[in-house]
């Protein structure tokens, strides 16, 4: 099946995707990696995140840096990128964009939040085209990889992890 | 006539664009023909939008991935051509130009050695901060000064493997290990489909080498028995493109075997490259 999918996501929206499903992203989206996502999950745990100015649920974090280079997926199963899945998830993101393979019980955890794990190709020059906004939410120390939130039309992916089951088994 | 350190310049800093940003022609031929054979229908997808995102880089002549890479380059010199510091101090400059015209993602990590092992100097915000690899320098048939352009991304690198093989005076046991890494390799690495770049020498550095120059001389067009039973028995583990089944792990193989040390021990070298790589442009400094 193909889904078009707009941020701020549903739960029905969730209900109804299942692994292997094509979908289109559009909206705002968060984008985080290695060295933000423990940042935001230390504001999370100090009931700080409100401080952001971004409402996490319904929203999807996209693991990439945000450079001139452009974006595209880093491997979501990196130790401080998968950690941070099922916390975010409680959190009330709903969608995790990356690639790679996650272990079982991340996608358990995602079934527990009633979130999904979507794959997108590493096609830093059509996510360009399809790229309109872009502007740093927090800790711009980190350069290219602090929280950024862009704005994003139709970005092409498959639901690789939902409900329990995962496109890698 | 030797070309001017201005020209050297600017050809290395437009050679460096065109790794970046250009799939070679043999390249696009060998994805169009996976796509035609490959049957699993999330795999094809993937295919298509990798070469139509290398169509796309092409065109605007901007990076092919978000993870530029670093830099590294083979010379070639040839029987009478000059080679000095200032001509190694143009394409020095070169890529620094190609680097902030790409532009390359900026991941030069500053400070002192501590400092650039857990990255707390921070990061350089210049594209230009990323240092390129030693250059490796070898002898070619032509009078001419030849460089070739390869940019590195950090999946591959982090799933590559340099490793001895005790080979059992069989080349069977060390083709079954250079398979069973790849295979491994290939699974964990996103962005599939891979071409494996495969050294063999005498010691880490020379089976480093040996790979480094098989990407540089590899074909899509041509490959040899042993190119093509690693690729076909790796292809066989129906890991698929971004690891989503089907037929198309591994596009080629690209192997060069260097001379062997008189010993039960071979030092082999496998980067799975990723489906961008290798990233290479090549230009003629010379007249």
């Amino acid at each position: 099946m193909a889904f078009d999918l707009t941020t701020p996501i549903s739960d029905a929206d969730i209900d109804k995707l299942k692994v292997g499903d094509t979908v289109t992203i559009s909206g705002y989206i968060l984008c985080g990696r290695d060295a933000v996502l423990p940042k935001v999950l230390k504001m999370i745990e100090d009931g700080t995140v409100g401080e952001l100015g971004v409402d996490l649920h319904g929203q999807v974090i996209f693991h990439t840096a945000v450079s001139p280079a452009g974006v595209g997926p880093t491997s979501s199963n990196k130790l401080e990128i998968e950690s941070s899945i099922a916390p975010l998830s409680a959190a009330g993101i709903k969608l995790h964009l990356g690639k790679g393979a996650l272990h079982p019980e991340t996608v358990a955890a995602l079934d527990k939040y009633n979130a999904v794990y979507a794959v997108i190709p590493p096609v830093t020059a059509l996510l360009g085209a399809k790229t309109t906004e872009q502007r740093v939410v927090a800790f711009p120390e980190l350069g290219m990889e602090a929280l950024h939130l862009i704005k994003v039309d139709k970005y092409p992916a498959i639901i690789g992890a939902a409900h329990g089951r995962s496109i890698y088994e | 006539m030797s070309k001017s350190y201005e020209e050297i310049v600017t050809l290395v800093r437009d050679t460096l664009v065109e790794a970046g940003s250009t799939f070679r022609q043999d390249k696009k031929d060998a994805y169009t023909r996976a796509i035609a054979n490959e049957t699993n229908d999330k795999a094809k997808w993937v295919l298509e939008t990798i070469l139509e995102n290398a169509e796309a880089a092409e065109k605007n002549r901007s990076p092919l991935c978000d993870d530029s890479g670093i830099p590294h380059m083979v010379l070639e010199i040839g029987e009478d051509t000059p080679v000095t510091g200032r001509t190694l101090d143009a394409i020095r400059d070169g890529i620094t130009a190609g680097l902030r015209k790409l532009p390359g993602r900026p991941m030069g990590i500053m400070g002192d050695d501590s400092h650039r092992i857990d990255q707390s100097g921070g990061l350089n915000p210049d594209s230009a901060g990323v240092e390129p690899a030693p250059i490796l320098i070898r002898r070619c048939k032509e009078n001419v000064l030849r460089l070739h352009i390869l940019m590195f991304g950090g999946g591959p690198a982090i799933r590559a493997k340099t490793y001895r093989v005790f080979h059992k005076h069989n080349t069977q046991v060390v083709l079954d290990e250079i398979v069973n890494w790849s295979k491994e390799a290939v699974s964990q690495l996103g962005c599939s489909p891979c071409t494996l770049a495969v050294g063999i020498g005498r010691s880490h550095f020379e089976a480093a080498s040996m790979m480094l120059q098989a990407q540089v001389d590899g074909c899509y067009d041509v490959q040899s028995e042993m190119e093509q039973e690693i690729t076909r028995r790796v292809n066989e583990a129906d890991i698929g493109p971004l690891g989503l089944h089907g037929k198309t792990s591994v596009i080629a193989t690209f192997m060069k075997v260097g001379p062997q040390r008189a010993s039960g021990v071979r030092i082999v070298c496998v980067r799975p490259c990723c489906c961008f790589e290798p990233r290479i442009a090549t230009v003629t400094l010379s007249d």
